[in-house]
């Protein structure tokens, strides 16, 4: 949205612009409307100067013959000084008489029928109105026809044109005006719901996530629906993330506590060997908190939907050996065969290199600390695969599920975190990859495959 | 040989100096970043080998790291740190670590990174794993103080896998190496391993397979 973009400006723009178009084509069609009226006013005084010069035309001699009536022309010459001009011609469009010779009726009309014609015409340079009233002199002897073409310059019905428009411009103006002020008011009045709902969210404790509670409009209403509902999938959120926050710290706490427990208790007493057993004891306590608190900040990550780390092209066999050769010497002094089983061919898959060396290291962790002695990392072709197996004891069907869960841990497991899988979980999610607990191949230890979608490019 | 170590926990760092010294370096301990990164973006900081925290007050390790690689390419650098995320360790290996260590980790894990990266430096002639020593110049063999003869398969065999002490090497590395471009299949290489087996014995020096990846040299 560009700077300075509003809902306001932009009803107010959507709406006065038609109304401005509106206004515009009402004033054009004043006027013309002034204009036709101020031609009908004038042109019935061209009627009446043409009637009254022909009402005066008389046979005489053979000839046509014309007594001018002066007021034929002064009723022409109104108050605004029009120029007044007149011809009188003959059948053959011989001028008899007049002051200035006009163009004539160009129509060829029926013989012996009057007709009167209006036009605009344009005659040596000055823009006139004319009259041409085609006639005949008619009596006993003789039916002679004859035109009667009476112009006058256009100041009088310009001046009146121009006054009928004035005053309608003036109610126009008037209109819009109040047209505009009650369109202003009506937005205002409009908007003003969104005003109540923007103070509402501003007035709200930044840390409250309650529903937002107002009568709004309808389509304000929707609005606020869906930030209510946008809220309480954070509550719920909020809600998860303190029940991990609680178990994490009553975790982290617990073997923290048996740490400094066991050396102060140590520290009261003067036997070496107890300091040598209490300094082992707190060894395997401390290398326990401390993979604890990895793994618990590796899930803290996982668990953040914010965290969308971008995926790369990785090829998983290597993958699979880089991870064996990380934890082949760690596993080698817990007196644990790690192994790895490649597929032939290279498998591509679109991930995150690190998750998924994580979720093998994680996999290793588990099968060496439950008793696997062999581990094996495999890597399947079609769809693409990666594996974990052992030959330790396993989990019984019914428990796999919930060895995902955070924190959820067998009863007899008393070293482990619970927190191995749900990571692992977590990642394969993150990739959207299947996983998958079961047997291992001769009936014994775990499996524990990651599937994942199949593009295999 | 100088360990320059630069670590501001101070429980950490003392640990360090101790389990170092007792392997027989030299070390010396930084707790400030500003201070490491005055003393090694100079020419002649003395050091054979850094080893790196990141966090560290004063001034970030990686920016410790690039004032040192300004100058200075050869030094191993072994990063250790607890920002457990692989961004960091794939910065810190841009900016030209050798290796990374996160943290918590066994010291036992620290000790062997230490001497693979001085041993990979190292101009000394001589790999010693345990009992076993390479002289790489006149590529002899030494096994409890006794010279090892060895046919000539055998001994480039040895000499690769000496040279990749404690990280596997794969068989189609140690085919080639052996056989040197002769057609073999690859289980003749188990039989060459079968031999050097035999021939290490139990001298504390064991030759190991690592499922899928190969064979591992490692001092017992």
């Amino acid at each position: 949205m560009k700077r300075g973009d509003s809902l306001y400006r932009r009803l107010l723009g959507w709406l006065l612009l038609p109304l401005l178009v509106l206004g515009s084509l009402i004033l054009i069609q004043a006027w013309v409307d002034a204009q036709r009226t101020a031609d009908r006013a004038f042109d019935r005084l061209l009627e009446a100067a043409s009637l009254a010069i022909a009402e005066q035309v008389q046979w005489q001699d053979d000839r046509l013959w014309l007594d001018l009536p002066p007021a034929a022309l002064e009723m022409l010459a109104t108050d605004a000084q029009e120029r007044v001009f007149y011809s009188l011609v003959d059948r053959q469009g011989r001028l008899i008489t007049g002051n200035a010779l006009l163009p004539g009726d160009p129509r060829q009309g029926a013989e012996g029928e009057d007709t009167l014609l209006y036009r605009h015409i344009d005659w040596q340079g000055l823009s006139l109105r004319q009259g041409v009233r085609r006639t005949r002199v008619e009596d006993w002897r003789v039916r002679e026809p004859f035109e009667v073409r009476v112009a006058h310059s256009r100041e009088g019905r310009d001046a009146l044109a121009a006054r009928l428009w004035r005053a309608n411009l003036a109610m126009i103006l008037a209109m819009a005006a109040l047209a505009t002020v009650g369109l202003l008011l009506a937005i205002r009045a409009a908007l003003t719901p969104l005003t109540r709902l923007r103070r509402a969210i501003r007035a709200r404790d930044p840390r409250t996530l309650a529903p937002l509670e107002l009568s709004l409009p309808r389509e304000l209403a929707e609005l606020r629906d869906t930030v209510n509902e946008l809220l309480a999938r954070m509550r719920r959120v909020r809600a998860n993330q303190e029940r991990f926050i609680g178990d994490a710290s009553h975790q982290l706490r617990t073997p923290l506590a048996g740490l400094s427990a066991r050396a102060e208790l140590a520290l009261r007493q003067d036997d070496p060997m107890r300091w040598k057993e209490a300094l082992i004891a707190m060894q395997a306590t401390s290398a326990r908190t401390a993979r604890l608190a990895v793994q618990l900040l590796s899930l803290t990550r996982l668990a953040n939907p914010e965290y969308r780390p971008d995926r790369v092209p990785v090829e998983l066999n290597a993958l699979a050996c880089q991870a064996v050769r990380d934890h082949w010497a760690s596993c080698h002094r817990q007196g644990v065969d790690l192994g790895v089983e490649n597929a032939g061919d290279e498998v591509w898959i679109h991930g995150i290199d690190w998750l998924l060396a994580e979720a093998i290291g994680n996999l290793i962790d588990n099968a060496s600390r439950y008793g696997g002695r062999c581990v094996t990392v495999k890597v399947e072709h079609c769809p693409p695969r990666l594996i974990v197996e052992d030959d330790g004891p396993g989990i019984p069907e019914p428990r796999r599920m919930l060895m995902l869960r955070p924190f959820h841990r067998d009863r007899d497991d008393l070293a482990g975190s619970g927190l191995g899988l749900a990571i692992v979980d977590g990642i394969a999610r993150t990739h959207g990859a299947r996983l998958q607990l079961s047997t291992g191949h001769d009936g014994r230890g775990l499996r524990v495959v990651l599937q994942f979608p199949g593009d295999t490019s | 040989m100088t360990l320059l170590l630069v670590e501001d926990d101070a429980l950490l760092a003392e640990t360090l100096v101790d389990s170092l010294g007792l392997e027989g370096h030299d070390v010396c301990h930084l707790a400030d970043g500003e201070a490491a990164r005055a003393r090694l973006a100079v020419a002649g900081h003395g050091a054979e080998l850094v080893l790196l925290d990141l966090n560290l007050p004063g001034c970030n390790g990686l920016a410790v790291l690039e004032a040192l690689r300004r100058h200075d390419r050869d030094t191993p650098v072994l990063i250790l740190t607890a920002r457990g995320a692989v961004e960091d360790r794939v910065r810190g290996l841009d900016l030209g670590a050798d290796d990374y260590l996160a943290k918590p980790f066994a010291l036992d894990e620290l000790e062997a990174r230490v001497r693979a990266l001085l041993r990979r430096r190292s101009p000394d002639p001589q790999i010693r794993i345990g009992a076993l020593v390479l002289d790489t110049q006149h590529q002899r063999f030494t096994l409890e103080n006794a010279s090892l003869a060895l046919p000539p398969r055998e001994q480039r065999l040895l000499a690769c896998l000496m040279r990749h002490a404690g990280e596997p090497v794969d068989k189609a590395r140690l085919t080639e190496e052996a056989f040197q471009g002769d057609a073999m299949g690859d289980n003749a290489i188990e039989v060459y391993v079968h031999r050097l087996r035999k021939r290490l014995g139990h001298s504390g020096v064991a030759l190991r397979t690592v499922r899928g990846l190969g064979y591992l040299l490692e001092e017992e």
